[in-house]
């Protein structure tokens, strides 16, 4: 796929600090065709939310993750009270703990401004492509420039792609639906990752909680649904791992 | 008070993406917290997926039959397991939609 192998060819030689940035910057570059569509469909549904041009531009560098922003949006477009819509966009993020543990290790050493703005970089799909470069074995003391250029990378198309779907916003009439590319954005996500019982469970259980529970007040069931599908997840995982030491 | 919502919601982002770079967590996380997080991502993109697909926008009620989103995501689904592809899935998706509008 990307060009991991250029370096891996010359053990000898360390990869430089702009050999890893430029190595990060192409093992982004096939994300893009997700990206730059999702940036941009973000930027429409932010002004067709009712936030204005600024508040749409900035919430892309404040909040920077793309599902967040797009419940952000509609849940202030709905009117929802701020406590319901500030746990629903933490409830969303609380995955980059995970991401945050997994790059600990390679990045621990680093200054307080290095692992300040590696962190702010520390996206899904920054980390999908650097976590596999730091635990290729191939990569030395500038590992973390790799991260510097996927995240980078990522920055710049996510803010540029938000703009201009900002600018062409009011332009797009509402009867070619582009707001349902969210959905298929997300389906395109997680249908291909969904293997065990446990992620089924999980997926399901969401599903319905998020219809059962729709008419709740202040749009609560995305964040009832999403805990109900994290619990169910969680115990079909805990209750076939326990079979399987039994067995 | 959107700007105030704004900013919170990004330090906590920004925390969750910083916690264990900052020296000031403990190292590692309990095994039964990163088993449950690991199925955040499936439980909130599905909660968020389900009611786009199904909740009628204009009526705000549950549609099943005769329902032209409910085909182009199962569709989509069909595409995204074949190819793995966003801008492929993206293209069926709202390609089915389109369709089933204008046939309407």
């Amino acid at each position: 796929m990307s060009g991991a192998n250029d370096t891996a060819d010359v053990p000898i030689k360390e990869p430089s600090a702009a050999d890893e940035f430029w190595q990060g910057v192409r093992d982004e570059l096939p994300l893009m065709f997700g990206v730059i569509p999702f940036g941009l469909v973000f930027g429409v549904i932010g002004i067709e939310s009712g936030l204005t041009s600024l508040q749409t531009i900035l919430l892309s560098s404040i909040l920077f993750g793309g599902a967040s922003q797009v419940v952000f949006a509609q849940l202030w477009a709905g009117g929802v009270p701020a406590l319901i819509l500030g746990s629903s966009v933490c409830v969303i993020n609380i995955r980059h703990v995970l991401y945050s543990a997994s790059v600990a290790s390679y990045l621990q050493h680093l200054s307080l401004g290095w692992r300040l703005l590696l962190g702010y970089l520390l996206t899904d799909e920054a980390y999908a492509v650097s976590i596999r470069r730091f635990t290729d074995g191939c990569s030395g003391k500038f590992q973390h420039f790799h991260l510097l250029g996927s995240g980078s990378l990522l920055w710049a198309s996510w803010q540029t792609s938000t703009i201009a779907g900002v600018v062409v916003g009011e332009t797009i009439p509402e009867s070619w639906s582009l707001t349902f590319a969210i959905p298929l954005t997300f389906i395109a996500i997680i249908a291909p990752i969904m293997r065990t019982r446990a992620e089924i469970a999980a997926a399901v259980s969401a599903g319905i909680l998020a219809i059962v529970g729709q008419s709740l007040p202040w749009n609560s069931w995305l964040v009832i649904a999403a805990l109900g599908g994290i619990a169910a997840g969680w115990l079909v995982n805990r209750h076939n791992n326990s079979k399987r030491r039994k067995q | 008070m959107i700007w105030f919502m704004m900013v919170v919601t990004g330090i906590f982002t920004f925390g969750t993406r910083f916690i264990m770079l900052s020296r000031v967590a403990s190292k590692k996380l309990p095994a039964w917290l990163v088993e449950a997080l690991n199925f955040v991502p499936i439980a909130v993109l599905t909660a968020i997926i389900v009611p786009a697909v199904l909740i009628d926008p204009t009526s705000q009620s549950l549609s099943i039959i005769g329902n032209p989103r409910l085909l182009a995501a199962l569709i989509a689904i069909a595409v995204a397991l074949i190819t793995r592809q966003v801008i492929t899935t993206i293209g069926a998706g709202l390609a089915t939609l389109w369709i089933l509008k204008w046939l309407a």
